[in-house]
C-alpha cells in the first residue's frame, strides 16, 4: 500500500499519533529545560519524498537535519529539518535565551539541538509504539547542517529508496517568547506503514 | 588530487551560469558546448563527468548508490554501475573517441555527524565509480569527494572545468 492512498481516516489515525505524541513532546521537554515549553498541534500531510527539499526552499537551501533509522517491528527512518534561523531559536528557546541571542551553531548548540530534537523523535515514537502496540526504537540520532537536497539524497540512500513517500508533521516550539518552526518527516518503508494502520486497526 | 590543493575562487552564493542544463537526483545528461551541465546537492550522492576537450562535449551523472542492493544489473543513472558505462556509450555515439574522454567526480560525503552506517554510502560511491572508470578505461583526472559538505557543481564544456560549490568553503575550480 503507498501512503497517497490513504483514507481520510486513516490521516485521522495519523493525526491523533502526531497529536499524543506532540503532547508528549512538550511534557519531556519542559521538564529538560525546567519552563513550560508547548508544542503546537502538528497539521499532518502526505507528501512524495522527493518533494521534501521543496518544504525549506529547494535542494540548495541550507537547513538543520537530525536523522535516526528506525528499528524494530517497523524500519525506515525519521528526520527533522529546520531553517538555520530556526535552529538557532531552538538553541535560545531551550537555553531560556531572548531570541536572537545565539548566533552560531557550535559543538555545544549542535548538542543541545541533538538533546531537544531526540526527545520530539522519541515522543512521536513512544506515541506510535502504545498506540499501534508495536515495539519501535531510533538509532541514537545524528546531526547534520548542509543543502537540503544533499541531506534528504543521503537519507533516502540509507533507506535505500524503500520510503517513496513521506508522513510530514509540521508542528512548532513554543514558549512565552519564542515560536519555532519545525518539521519532523516519518519515512515508514511500505510495509512498516501498513502495520501501523493496521495495528491501528484502520488497514 | 584533494581539494586543498584548489584555491577557493569565489565566497557565498553559488549561481549556476544561465547555460548550465540541470542535472536531478538518479539522471545523467549530455551536452555540448555553449551548453554547460550543472547538478545541486551532492550529499553522499556522486557526481560523475566525463568530457571530450575536442568536440567541447561532456556527460554529468549524479547517482546515488553504487549498485542495486538486491544483487540484479541496474537499469538507472542511480547507480554508479550503471551510469558509468552508460556515459561512456552516450559519448561514443555521440562521435567521440574513447581515448580523448577523462573524468573529474565530486561528491560522496558522509552528511551527519557521529554516522555509521550513512557515511559509508559516499565512500563506496566513490570506490565503485574508480573502479567502473578503470574498468571502462577512462582516466580519473580529479576528485573532491569525501568530507563532510555538500557540494554543488558545474561542468564548463568548453574548458571541461569542474565548478565545485559548497556552503562552507565557496566554489573552487576543479
Amino acid at each position: 500500500m503507498r501512503p497517497q492512498a490513504l483514507t481520510e481516516l486513516q490521516l485521522d489515525a495519523l493525526r491523533e499519533v502526531g497529536s499524543i505524541g506532540a503532547g508528549h513532546a512538550a511534557t519531556a521537554l519542559s521538564q529538560l529545560v525546567d519552563r513550560p515549553v508547548g508544542l503546537q498541534v502538528p497539521t499532518i500531510e502526505v507528501i512524495d519524498l522527493s518533494a521534501v527539499p521543496y518544504v525549506f526552499g529547494g535542494p540548495a537551501q541550507v537547513v538543520c537535519a537530525v536523522y535516526a533509522r528506525l528499528m524494530g517491528d517497523i524500519g525506515g527512518g525519521i528526520l527533522f529539518l529546520a531553517t538555520e534561523e530556526a535552529a538557532l531559536s531552538l538553541v535560545d528557546l531551550l537555553r531560556g535565551h531572548e531570541k536572537g541571542t545565539t548566533k552560531l551553531l557550535d559543538v555545544d548548540e549542535e548538542d543541545m539541538l541533538l538533546r531537544g530534537t531526540s526527545i520530539l523523535i522519541s515522543a512521536y515514537l513512544a506515541a506510535i509504539a502504545r498506540m499501534a502496540d508495536l515495539n519501535v526504537m531510533s538509532a541514537a540520532p545524528v546531526l547534520a547542517f548542509d543543502m537540503a537536497g544533499a541531506i534528504l539524497a543521503a537519507v533516502a540512500a540509507e533507506v535505500d529508496m524503500l520510503a517513496e513517500q513521506a508522513v510530514f508533521v509540521s508542528t512548532a516550539f513554543l514558549d512565552e517568547n519564542h515560536s519555532v518552526d519545525a518539521a519532523l518527516f516519518f519515512l515508514p518503508d511500505p510495509g512498516s506503514l501498513e502495520t501501523i494502520l493496521g495495528r491501528l486497526g484502520m488497514a | 588530487m584533494t581539494a586543498s590543493s584548489h584555491p577557493v575562487i569565489r565566497k557565498g552564493l553559488f549561481t549556476p551560469n544561465p547555460l548550465a542544463v540541470e542535472v536531478g537526483v538518479s539522471a545523467l545528461v549530455f551536452a555540448r558546448h555553449p551548453s554547460r551541465l550543472m547538478t545541486p546537492a551532492l550529499g553522499s550522492c556522486l557526481g560523475i563527468s566525463l568530457w571530450d576537450p575536442s568536440m567541447r562535449t561532456g556527460v554529468l551523472a549524479h547517482v546515488m548508490l553504487p549498485a542495486p542492493s538486491d544483487g540484479t544489473p541496474g537499469t538507472s543513472a542511480k547507480y554508479v554501475e550503471f551510469a558509468v558505462p552508460e556515459m561512456v556509450r552516450l559519448m561514443l555515439e555521440a562521435g567521440s573517441f574513447k581515448h580523448r574522454l577523462v573524468a573529474k567526480i565530486a561528491g560522496g560525503a558522509a552528511m551527519f555527524s557521529r554516522e555509521s552506517l550513512v557515511a559509508s554510502i559516499g565512500v563506496r560511491n566513490v570506490e565503485e565509480a574508480k573502479r567502473q572508470l578503470a574498468h571502462a578505461q577512462v582516466p580519473l583526472v580529479a576528485e573532491d569527494t569525501g568530507q563532510a559538505h555538500a557540494r554543488t557543481i558545474e561542468l564548463a564544456l568548453d574548458t571541461g572545468i569542474l565548478l565545485v560549490h559548497s556552503h562552507r568553503f565557496g566554489t573552487r575550480e576543479l
